[in-house]
């Protein structure tokens, strides 16, 4: 930690937009109940039942937020100092301590308050805590807005907000939060924690094939074979278990079909060096081939009931938002701190360059595409342990949300860069745009269109933050 | 290919055959008499002539789309796009002349036109803002897919006239109409990549973009048209589609990104760019075809066609590679 004597704190625009937003913030935090009346949220889709409507608005009616809100000022403060250039940072991480631990304990605080029978106490514990993360997020968003404002004058403070904040996986965050924000003020039904739950749990899968894809993709190549391989693995696995192997058995199988089958792709890549789209393409059209030979289109049933992997809470949280979780985490770390993963990063940035390194280029493609099977008969079995039956096509174009995901969360197409925490954001973000589209009353017409723009609007707000980086 | 630019002394008739087998069209060439024989030899139904141009009817958008695509593929990039284009277009189609009521030739015209800027605007934002071509294409592949469904509310639209049927199931001195249309085009393209300025120019912009910026030439002004073009005949196409079916809906086309593109590369097309011919686009769309109508036509269901269809795309660049290889030792 560089002690260099900082220019005197300026208060200037900085400060004062910090104020404002304060002041925005407290606004909105206080307009939310009265600006929607639960009558006006009947108006909307009525997604949840009658019976959860009592509950939803709880959250700003108790007057408890008094505490969370004063917890909340303390943290922004505390991290705004971190960022600025004229703190002290030991006081401002003691801030932003005090501030964390005063939200924790404001969950407690709920969590040990009983409201009457035992349902309501859990439904408060869990309002309470989606409640306090939403602005604990909001807080994380807002300093990522605050790096805009910033003068392009390098200063210190702008140095460190940029290092933090200045990338990918940031404005993704940012986007995610800004649309939670939104719509949670349209329609305070979209934060409730089954909906958040759903999003989640449905796309866990998504997320897990497309940290694969993020790896083949920094090392310069591509996978399009992925979304019928997974409809294929998800039939291995179910059909292995309705013939009576033990439900573990099917939950490994996708994963060693997967990898043979990705060992395949990469030795084809990597050994008769055939371009990886031209390779994944044939076997996109070879696998959907096969598995529909294969089932004759009939879907798989009738699993023994502990197979169901996906619909298992171990700790109260659904499975595949652990299995989705631990593995962005494992991920970035390997990718990040692991010989082989760093050398991904050559291999993408420059091939040429990482072979007169001595790296072996065949070697760590048929490790990537191998990879990428495995996190492919992950996601598959995430997939087909989620419902009652297997369907034997897997959703329509799954390759390309998979890609889509990849890319969106920073992934140069040309390799070399992005990383797993970017792709995993960026599926969820794609799909709580899915689901935000429902709660404030866009015809489902219209879907995939918004859904195409807010693409677009991801891409070409990465395109100019790295511009004004390059300044 | 140009060999003209490799070879300075004339070559003997021998050693043109010679090349002219090694090169990627040659060897495809081969593949597709060898597969059209096999063919033969398994049903009767499949060599004669109405079948054959009743499969040229088929291949005409396929066909129609693969000669921008390998335009693009060249300079090395990429249109995933072309299939929602080709859905957006059928859809303005329909929904000017049924629910705003434009005459039909204004609607087909709206249509093109629409198609054409949807083409556009991509050219538009991967030169001028740099988005690069995959993941912009990527993104209009679901916004343009997105706004037919959005316009169309999945209403279907039919009931056109009969002359409008005339390019999509009509005939001219007994060839299929729109195989004519994708004759005209493969042979005017076809000139104008390998002989002309503006095809020369692409492959200078596939093999060294920054050299051929440095060379004086247009490159951005060149992508521009490509993509422009590229979405101009998706909404041919698209034309032609409602015309042969008869009916709008708004997931015409979808998936064609990928036909278009396996015909592309199994034509020789690299997809680093650099290289690649119409001639070759065209074995390709053609071989994919026969493929799947002669294999139907032997008994063969249509799941097992689309496996022996992935197999022979690997199996083509496989050989390719190894021939290729051979030669430059």
């Amino acid at each position: 930690m560089s002690k260099t004597k900082a220019p005197q704190a300026k208060r200037g625009p900085l400060h004062f937009i910090g104020i404002v937003l304060a002041l925005v913030i407290l606004f909105a935090y206080f307009a939310l109940p009265f600006v929607h009346q639960p009558e006006r949220g009947a108006s909307t889709v009525a997604v949840v039942t009658e019976s959860k409507k009592a509950n939803e608005l709880k959250l700003f009616k108790t007057g408890v937020e008094l505490i969370p809100l004063a917890a909340l000022g303390v943290l922004l403060l505390g991290m705004w100092n971190v960022a600025s250039p004229a703190a002290s940072r030991p006081i401002s991480l003691l801030m932003s301590v005090a501030g964390l631990l005063a939200i924790v304990f404001y969950i407690n605080f709920f969590r040990a308050t009983p409201f009457g029978s035992p349902d309501d106490w859990v439904q408060g514990a869990i309002l309470g805590s989606l409640g306090s993360a939403f602005w604990i997020m909001l807080a994380a968003g807002l300093l990522c807005v605050a790096q805009i404002a910033i003068p392009r004058s390098a200063s210190a403070g702008r140095y460190r907000l940029t290092k933090i904040f200045g990338n990918q996986e940031s404005v993704i965050l940012f986007g995610l939060l800004l649309l939670i924000f939104f719509i949670g003020i349209a329609n305070p039904r979209y934060l409730q924690e089954r909906n958040i739950s759903d999003i989640l749990q449905g796309n866990a899968y998504i997320a897990v094939a497309a940290l694969g894809m993020t790896m083949v993709i920094v090392t310069g190549n591509i996978d399009i074979s992925v979304g019928s391989l997974v409809g294929l693995l998800a039939v291995i696995s179910g059909r292995l278990v309705v013939a009576g192997a033990p439900s573990p058995l099917a939950w490994l199988a996708p994963l060693f079909v997967g990898a043979a089958i990705g060992a395949f792709i990469g030795f084809l890549v990597a050994y008769l060096r055939i371009p990886s789209i031209v390779v994944t393409l044939g076997m996109l059209s070879i696998i959907k081939g096969v598995l529909i030979i294969w089932t004759a289109g009939e879907r798989v049933t009738d699993m023994p009931a502990d197979y169901y992997l996906s619909q298992t809470r171990p700790l109260g949280i659904p499975m595949p938002i652990i299995i989705m979780v631990v593995l962005t985490i494992v991920v970035v770390l390997w990718m990040r701190y692991s010989a082989t993963g760093r050398a991904f990063y050559a291999l993408g940035g420059n091939a040429e360059a990482a072979r007169l390194s001595g790296l072996s280029q065949k070697r760590l493609l048929m490790t990537v595409f191998t990879l990428n099977g495995i996190f492919v008969g992950i996601a598959s079995v995430m997939y087909s342990t989620q419902f009652q039956i297997i369907q034997v096509t897997p959703p329509p174009a799954l390759e390309l949300s998979i890609i889509t995901a990849s890319v969106v969360g920073g992934v140069s197409i040309l390799g070399g860069t992005g990383t797993a925490i970017g792709s995993t954001l960026a599926t969820l973000l794609l799909n709580f745009i899915r689901s935000a589209m429902i709660f404030i009353n866009v015809s489902p017409f219209w879907l995939k269109a918004v859904q195409g723009l807010l693409i677009l609007a991801t891409v070409l707000a990465d395109l100019i933050r790295r511009r004004r980086q390059r300044v | 290919m140009d060999t003209s630019l490799t070879a300075p002394r004339n070559p003997t008739a021998s050693e043109k055959l010679r090349r002219l087998l090694i090169s990627q069209e040659g060897v495809l060439f081969l593949i597709m008499l060898v597969s059209v024989l096999v063919l033969a030899t398994r049903t009767d139904k499949f060599l004669t002539l109405d079948n054959l141009l009743q499969q040229g009817r088929f291949m005409a958008e396929i066909g129609l789309i693969a000669i921008p695509m390998t335009y693009i593929i060249i300079t090395g990039g990429i249109d995933l796009s072309v299939g929602s284009i080709l859905g957006l277009t059928a859809i303005v189609l329909g929904w000017t002349w049924q629910e705003l009521g434009f005459p039909l030739e204004l609607a087909i015209l709206t249509g093109i036109l629409s198609g054409t800027l949807a083409g556009f605007v991509n050219g538009l934002f991967i030169v001028r803002v740099g988005v690069p071509p995959l993941i912009m294409t990527l993104a209009t592949l679901a916004l343009y897919r997105g706004l037919a469904e959005g316009i169309s509310e999945a209403r279907s639209a039919r009931g056109y006239p009969e002359w409008f049927f005339e390019l999509g199931q009509g005939e001219l001195l007994g060839i299929p109409t729109q195989l004519w249309l994708l004759i005209v085009a493969v042979l005017v393209f076809g000139v104008v990549l390998a002989r002309m300025r503006l095809g020369r120019a692409l492959y200078a912009i596939g093999n060294n973009e920054t050299g051929a910026r440095f060379s004086g030439l247009t490159v951005n002004r060149h992508l521009l048209f490509i993509y422009t073009f590229s979405g101009f005949m998706s909404a041919i196409a698209g034309y032609i589609f409602v015309s042969r079916v008869s009916t709008t809906r708004s997931d015409m086309g979808t998936g064609v990104e990928l036909d278009v593109i396996a015909a592309v590369v199994l034509g020789g097309t690299s997809i680093f760019g650099g290289t690649g011919s119409i001639p070759g686009t065209i074995i390709g769309v053609v071989l994919i075809q026969l493929l799947k109508n002669g294999l139907a036509l032997s008994g063969v269901t249509s799941d097992a066609t689309i496996v022996v269809i992935g197999s022979v795309l690997i199996f083509a660049i496989l050989v390719n590679n190894y021939i290729q290889s051979r030669s430059e030792e």
